[in-house]
């Protein structure tokens, strides 16, 4: 009886365990990095924190004389669109939508970002688009893509500040 | 038996324990979470669906298989169009609607209905509507845009139409952008970032030295401008420069139709936000015109000015400073009239950042004579000591309502006036 109580435990904590690990797993899922893809023919690899927000504030307008930025984000709810509203915004989803209002209504960009509804879109659009960048889950990044460093760092690695 | 009822107990709540100290998200949005996941999935299956679709494509044509991804980044340095065709033929609708098309107009409309009840004698309180206001943004090709605004103002037997912004402007690059037709003159900082739409702006109203029909700043300006910015690293600098009519006889208007004199206005204007700190802009600018109010009589006029603001929302903060130096050409007489206003707003963290209390304080000396303010007989600039205090409620992305305490007095020796302000404003 002694024997039959000790595996019950056994088999209990064991049971407590997994799901302790499963429940972390998920948790980490969460904070996947979000690349920053562009079209392979943009003159740079690596921008800082800064020069994002630079570009998807509009602000830096050309990746050179002949080359505009074109930028696109997710639509509302996705979480790669959080993380850009969040880190290089810092804004929420109604000051967003007024910040470009008034960008265009202060002559200063003549159109807004344009909206695509997957990672899967964005990626396609980016070696479409010349001068197109976007973000995406890091885990949906399609070979031939390029992913842009930022601050020096790639999705993944220690340091890299979207996620 | 005590210790295996405790140990299934613990069981049974460890999941709920780990769920709850995963992330404070997850535990207040677990349905957008779950929908973001089923997203996830379901993007996931399109992607697998279409790649199967193109593999049965390819097999039943013969031809080989579209491109790997490695081959689609170098098939990407060839003309866009047409990789786009080889490398996502199932889906060429997509990348369509994404690429511009010359022209391509957009529209915008702002308007406002305001209430006003003042203590001031003679005055009448009651609702009025404020500025019909209509944007226009056309990019006419990759580097040439044209931006457009006019607005339809009440008057009590008619309304009046402005055209208060039209031109087109060339983009070079990020450095040099160069614009010709009508614009907001780039003084300071508010008359740049706000314009006609008063949902854009935190309070009510302009602040006085800088109201549309006031003569104290020259709003608008008809003439060329160039703009950039400036390699300058974390600085982030930027400059204006313009050369236009400036005054026209009327100080309130900019000479649409043509000059009132010889000379033109130009304006400097050095702008920095500094990448470290992100929100803040500061500059300065300098303004020069010279002014013919009437025939034979005119006046030199410098306006030099500098701002700061901090545009977060929490807080948000505008200060600007302008001093106007008129000198009379007839008897050298010179005379110094200068505004300033400073404005905090704090947008709350609560109901989902829907409401942004707010204070103004604003100011303007000017000497006792000045013929340049006073040449119609009636001061077209008040010695101003003013303040408000309101509060901004966002109904909507779209909409907002905004209520205003004023107290201010116009002119030395006068009483204060006090007054309540409403707004609803909105954009379309």
């Amino acid at each position: 009886m002694r024997a039959y109580w000790k595996t019950a435990c056994a088999v209990l904590v064991f049971g407590w365990l997994c799901l302790c690990c499963t429940a972390s797993a998920v948790a980490q899922g969460h904070d996947v990095d979000v690349a920053l893809v562009a079209d392979p023919n943009i003159p740079v690899s690596n921008l800082t924190l800064a020069e994002v927000r630079k570009v998807f504030r509009g602000e830096r307008q050309y990746w050179n004389t002949n080359l505009a930025v074109v930028l696109l984000i997710r639509a509302p709810v996705a979480r790669e669109r959080d993380v850009v509203l969040k880190i290089i915004y810092q804004m929420s989803e109604s000051q967003f939508k007024q910040f470009w209002i008034a960008k265009i209504f202060r002559a200063e960009s003549a159109s807004a970002p344009k909206v695509v509804y997957s990672n899967d879109m964005a990626n396609e659009l980016v070696t479409a688009i010349p001068g197109a960048i976007a973000f995406v889950d890091a885990r949906d990044v399609r070979p031939g893509t390029k992913v842009i460093r930022v601050d020096g760092h790639l999705p993944g690695e220690a340091g890299y500040p979207l996620r | 038996m005590r210790s295996l009822l405790v140990l299934f107990l613990l069981w049974l709540t460890s999941p709920t324990l780990l769920a709850q100290s995963t992330s404070q998200t997850s535990q207040s949005e677990p349905s957008i979470q779950s929908l973001l996941d089923r997203i996830q999935q379901m993007e996931r299956r399109i992607s697998e669906l279409e790649e199967h679709e193109r593999k049965e494509t390819a097999a039943q044509t013969g031809n080989p298989m579209l491109p790997a991804p490695l081959d689609q980044q170098a098939q990407a340095t060839s003309s866009s169009s047409q990789a786009m065709h080889e490398e996502h033929g199932t889906s060429p609708t997509g990348v369509r609607e994404a690429e511009i098309h010359y022209p391509s107009l957009q529209i915008r409309g702002f308007g406002d209905v305001d209430f006003q009840a003042t203590d001031q004698k003679e005055s009448t309180s009651g609702f009025s509507l404020g500025q019909l206001d209509l944007h226009f943004a056309s990019p006419l090709s990759r580097k040439v845009s044209y931006f457009g605004e006019v607005t339809f103002t009440a008057q009590p037997n008619t309304y009046d139409l402005n055209v208060e912004r039209s031109f087109v402007r060339f983009d070079y690059n990020d450095y040099f952008k160069i614009s010709f037709g009508k614009f907001h003159t780039p003084i300071g900082y508010w008359n740049t970032a706000y314009h006609h739409g008063a949902w854009l702006q935190t309070t009510i109203a302009r602040p006085q030295m800088i109201k549309f029909g006031g003569t104290f700043t020259p709003v608008h300006i008809v003439g060329v401008q160039a703009e950039g910015s400036i390699p300058s690293g974390g600085l982030g600098l930027g400059y204006s420069l313009a050369l236009g009519n400036g005054r026209s006889s009327n100080f309130s208007k900019a000479g649409d139709s043509g000059d009132v004199n010889n000379n033109r206005a130009w304006l400097a204007k050095l702008s920095a936000q500094p990448s470290r700190l992100y929100g803040l802009e500061l500059g300065g600018s300098y303004y020069h015109d010279e002014l013919t109010p009437q025939r034979g009589v005119n006046f030199r006029e410098w306006i030099a000015g500098g701002y700061v603001a901090w545009t977060k929302g929490r807080p948000e903060l505008l200060a600007e400073y302008e001093n106007v130096h008129h000198t009379s050409l007839a008897t050298s007489q010179t005379f110094n009239t200068t505004g300033y206003y400073a404005q905090v707003a704090y947008r709350l963290p609560w109901q989902q950042d829907k409401w942004k209390p707010y204070y103004r304080f604003e100011y303007i000396h000017r000497p006792t004579q000045e013929p340049v303010w006073d040449i119609t007989g009636t001061p077209s600039v008040e010695d101003l000591v003013g303040s408000l205090v309101g509060v901004r409620w966002d109904i909507t992305n779209f909409a907002c309502f905004k209520g205003e305490y004023r107290k201010f007095r116009q002119a030395p020796g006068t009483p204060s006036v006090n007054g309540a302000f409403f707004q609803s404003a909105f954009t379309f």
